[in-house]
């Protein structure tokens, strides 16, 4: 199956951001498809390479750039990022900011679009 | 460019030259913004500013061009009511350009 | 394969206009998704009823006055606006209380209506 992901909330603050990674694990173990993971709301702030995390927790915006480097698509939305300082100079490698469109392309192109929110 | 200056006031504008505050907005400011855009203020293109100003002032927002198209021959004739007719009046893209003419804020560039 | 088939997308606003931005940036969503040529519908239940409720003024939050915005969800193509029925009263609203024309919709017929969609999208 081919799913699409929509993360609404930020990293820590909320589990949304470590379930859909978990899903996204499983659902590729799996054999199934990641189409895109769209970060919206809050969630654009997991996409900061700024983060700074002691060595005894989980990286999450890392662990977002290492999973788009296994070519799982990783789109920021640009609205979203400009309200929250999200831009081009501290985006995590493997992502890119992109309109409200390719969330839309994702709930067309897509089996099914899994969102993780409050 | 940050500013403009029209009749002795000093308009403060974004760095893509949209106003910074709504508020400042006149016939004359849109004029100057116009220049800015190299955009000759015709009765036509004061038709899709004024348009686009009242459209914001019902909705709070600026309408996507397909509505902008469909309304704009609604109130004004069918021979308008396309996006060739918008971009021979506004060539940077009427969105962009007429908004900024207009004094709306930034299109958010959400497309 | 089914893909010209437009897909049928559901906004399901849950949230309360202000508080929180997530009925705004919702809004902002729903306005993309009507230059795409699917079949979208919303639907407004909880404290999301109270975003079409009239006479609201921002004034005093200093946030953007976003209500007279849900007005132009028909012209976005946005065809079905629905609303929850229970929220409506719960909040002592009616119909006449709302910025734009919806449908008011029990429990069990917004239930059948979220279950015929390809995609449902909770703000």
């Amino acid at each position: 199956m081919k799913f699409g992901i929509l993360i609404q909330e930020g990293p820590y603050n909320h589990q949304a951001s470590d379930s859909a990674y978990n899903f996204i694990l499983a659902s590729l173990a799996k054999g199934h498809e990641i189409s895109g993971v769209f970060f919206y709301n809050d969630g654009v702030i997991n996409t900061t390479k700024l983060m700074d995390i002691p060595a005894d927790d989980r990286n999450i915006s890392k662990r977002w750039s290492d999973l788009g480097a296994k070519g799982v698509q990783l789109i920021v939305c640009v609205a979203a990022a400009k309200r929250r300082g999200i831009s081009q100079n501290v985006l995590i490698e493997n992502a890119r900011i992109d309109g409200l469109g390719q969330l839309s392309e994702l709930c067309i192109e897509s089996d099914r679009l899994v969102t993780f929110g409050d | 460019m940050s500013s403009l200056d029209v009749s002795g006031k000093t308009i403060e504008l974004d760095e893509d030259g949209f106003l910074k505050n709504m508020d400042d907005w006149d016939k004359e400011v849109a004029l100057a913004l116009a220049k800015t855009e190299n955009v000759d203020m015709t009765e036509a293109h004061w038709e899709v500013v004024n348009f686009l100003r009242d459209y914001y002032q019902e909705y709070k927002i600026a309408p996507m061009i397909r509505i902008l198209t469909k309304a704009i021959g609604k109130a004004f004739g069918k021979e308008k009511g396309n996006t060739k007719y918008l971009y021979e009046l506004y060539p940077a893209g009427p969105a962009k350009q007429a908004c900024k003419i207009a004094g709306l804020p930034k299109p958010t560039g959400c497309v | 394969m089914e893909e010209t088939k437009p897909r049928k997308i559901m906004f399901v606003n849950r949230k309360a206009p202000h508080g929180s931005i997530y009925a705004y940036e919702g809004l902002e969503v729903i306005l993309i998704f009507g230059a795409y040529d699917q079949e979208i519908s919303a639907v407004f239940l909880d404290d999301a009823v109270l975003s079409l409720k009239k006479g609201q003024d921002t004034t005093e939050l200093g946030t953007k006055g976003f209500s007279a915005t849900f007005r132009v969800l028909e012209s976005y193509g946005v065809e079905k606006r629905y609303v929850d029925k229970e929220s409506l009263a719960q909040r002592g609203l009616t119909e006449d209380d709302l910025v734009v024309d919806v449908e008011i919709v029990d429990a069990a017929a917004l239930r059948k209506v979220m279950g015929e969609q390809d995609v449902l999208l909770p703000f």
